[in-house]
């Protein structure tokens, strides 16, 4: 308990430090302009001045100890409480008995694991053929190797199915 | 405040300014009331174009010139996962597209469209290796041209040198917009935010699954908290009178809160792999079963960064050219420009994208 307090008490010195300073750096820069521009002139440098002495402020704190503290605090807060909802909206579906987003996941996740299996073996069978279409070429086993060694397009990507364009479906 | 200049009286001066401010909030209040309906008119990309291929969620653009292209190399624009495409083609005397369709070039951009939940264990490898190379055939097929030249903005051009590195053979010339590419700096708040002691990215992709629009797009206010909260309003209300000023700020602002989400996987392996392990410069990126090596990229290299890019700083996109194996090399670096000002910013469009169009125009057929 008192760690925390002390804790707490740390944090809140750091910020008053930095807000202090802040202020006394806005007000320096509200009184440094130049005496020869026209009186509305001199407002906006004013007003300049402070908007700079201020950004710089707020860049110095959110790079502050304090300020990612705060943040990852405030992000957790977030991430438990979008989690809580996500698991409420879960078991009300689950007791109409209607499929969750857990189940969709579940399901979507199944899917691109096939998908992915299924297009790593059509890689390697393609890089197989362009080896064998190499042999058959008339290349010696060694450029056979080499082109099985090679960046070939087989062996380097997994595309989906290409689907047609507009044109070729009409 | 030109105007007021003659007058050395301070009262005569004050005066001035009160009766220009007078002026100024009729002109305010006049166009307070139709803002929302001008709003909604933005157009969202001005260049005319075609959709020439359909995959999934993406878009194939190709966009329309009056005259037959003056190079036979096609250009793809290959925009970021985050944010819309239309930014590239905002409006006219302020698109990058048609910078490059006036050049000659025979221009198609990639519209990733927006993801939805079924997409959330999209990866990198499904991007790169799967709809970009997808879309480099269809381009091979329909123009005969196997080597295009690749533009990527921001995410993307971190994407296009990835796919370059992976496929040498099908880039020919290759252009990167504020694409980041080393992550070992501080520079960037973003940087600072995502290490791994301040920011769980796997608890948060398996949550929430695909990334939020709003938490992007509240990060990237938070990126600029004076300017985009206070410098930016009050701007605009000062300058609300100034019809060509309002035109700027709402198609600027139509595009900014335009917001997608990210495919989560993609999410995950951008900043575990990125922000957080910068594997990219050490050659160790993976993207499905392979791993990326900047030095296999050796067609010619053009890197456009920005001096004040508060999203990716240039120090993250600089050593990009000293990573690559090309010899044919070169970075433009336009000072005083943001992020967003590199590609639709009046100065850009003065001295930056002249200077890439014919950079590209010398190296293609």
């Amino acid at each position: 308990m008192s760690d925390n307090f002390e804790k707490s008490e740390e944090q809140a010195a750091a910020f008053q430090k930095i807000w202090m300073e802040s202020m006394s750096k806005v007000m320096q820069s509200a009184f440094t302009f130049g005496n020869n521009s026209p009186p509305p002139d001199v407002l906006k440098q004013i007003r300049s001045g402070i908007f700079q002495a201020l950004a710089q402020s707020w860049e110095e704190f959110m790079r502050s100890p304090q300020f990612l503290e705060s943040m990852k605090q405030w992000m957790d807060t977030a991430i438990n409480f979008r989690k809580m909802s996500n698991d409420f909206m879960a078991k009300v579906r689950n007791d109409i008995q209607a499929p969750s987003r857990d189940d969709i996941d579940t399901v979507m996740l199944t899917v691109r694991h096939m998908e992915k299996r299924f297009l790593d073996r059509v890689e390697d069978l393609a890089a197989r053929i362009a080896q064998l279409d190499s042999r058959l070429n008339g290349h010696t086993g060694q450029s056979a190797a080499k082109a099985s060694g090679s960046r070939s397009d087989a062996v380097k990507g997994r595309k989906p199915a290409r689907r047609k364009t507009k044109a070729e479906a009409e | 405040m030109t105007e007021s200049a003659p007058f050395t009286n301070p009262w005569l001066q004050w005066q001035r300014a009160a009766l220009d401010e007078s002026f100024a909030a009729l002109g305010r209040m006049t166009n307070f009331p139709t803002l929302l309906e001008r709003a909604k008119q933005i157009r969202k990309g001005v260049s005319s174009s075609e959709v020439v291929y359909e995959e999934d969620r993406l878009k194939l653009l190709h966009y329309c010139s009056d005259s037959k292209p003056r190079f036979k190399t096609p250009l793809i624009f290959i925009y970021a996962l985050v944010n819309r495409p239309y930014i590239l083609d905002l409006k006219k005397g302020r698109s990058v597209v048609a910078n490059f369709v006036n050049h000659g070039f025979d221009t198609y951009l990639v519209d990733w469209g927006v993801p939805t939940p079924a997409d959330r264990h999209l990866t990198l490898d499904d991007y790169i290796n799967g709809y970009m190379a997808n879309v480099m055939d269809f381009i091979a097929e329909r123009t005969g041209v196997r080597t295009p030249n690749v533009l990527g903005y921001c995410m993307g051009g971190t994407m296009s040198a990835m796919f370059t590195a992976l496929h040498p053979e099908r880039v020919k010339n290759l252009i990167l917009l504020a694409a980041p590419i080393d992550f070992a700096s501080n520079d960037g708040l973003l940087n600072l935010w995502s290490r791994p002691e301040n920011f769980d990215v796997d608890k948060f992709v398996d949550t929430f699954g695909n990334c939020p629009p709003e938490f992007l797009q509240s990060t990237f206010l938070l990126l600029r908290p004076v300017g985009n909260f206070i410098e930016k309003p009050i701007n605009f209300y000062e300058n609300m009178h100034n019809e060509k000023f309002l035109e700027d700020f709402l198609t600027t602002e139509s595009w900014l809160n335009d917001n997608i989400a990210v495919p989560g996987e993609v999410y995950r392996q951008f900043v575990k792999y990125l922000y957080q392990q910068n594997l990219l410069v050490q050659n160790r990126m993976p993207v499905g079963k392979h791993i990326v090596n900047l030095q296999n990229i050796t067609c010619p290299v053009l890197n456009l960064m920005a001096g004040k890019d508060d999203l990716v700083p240039c120090s993250q996109g600089m050593p990009f050219t000293d990573l690559v194996g090309s010899k044919d090399r070169k970075s433009i670096l336009l000072d005083g420009s943001g992020h967003i000002g590199l590609a639709i910013g009046g100065r850009a469009q003065k001295e930056v994208w002249p200077q890439a169009c014919e950079w590209l125009a010398q190296r293609s057929d």
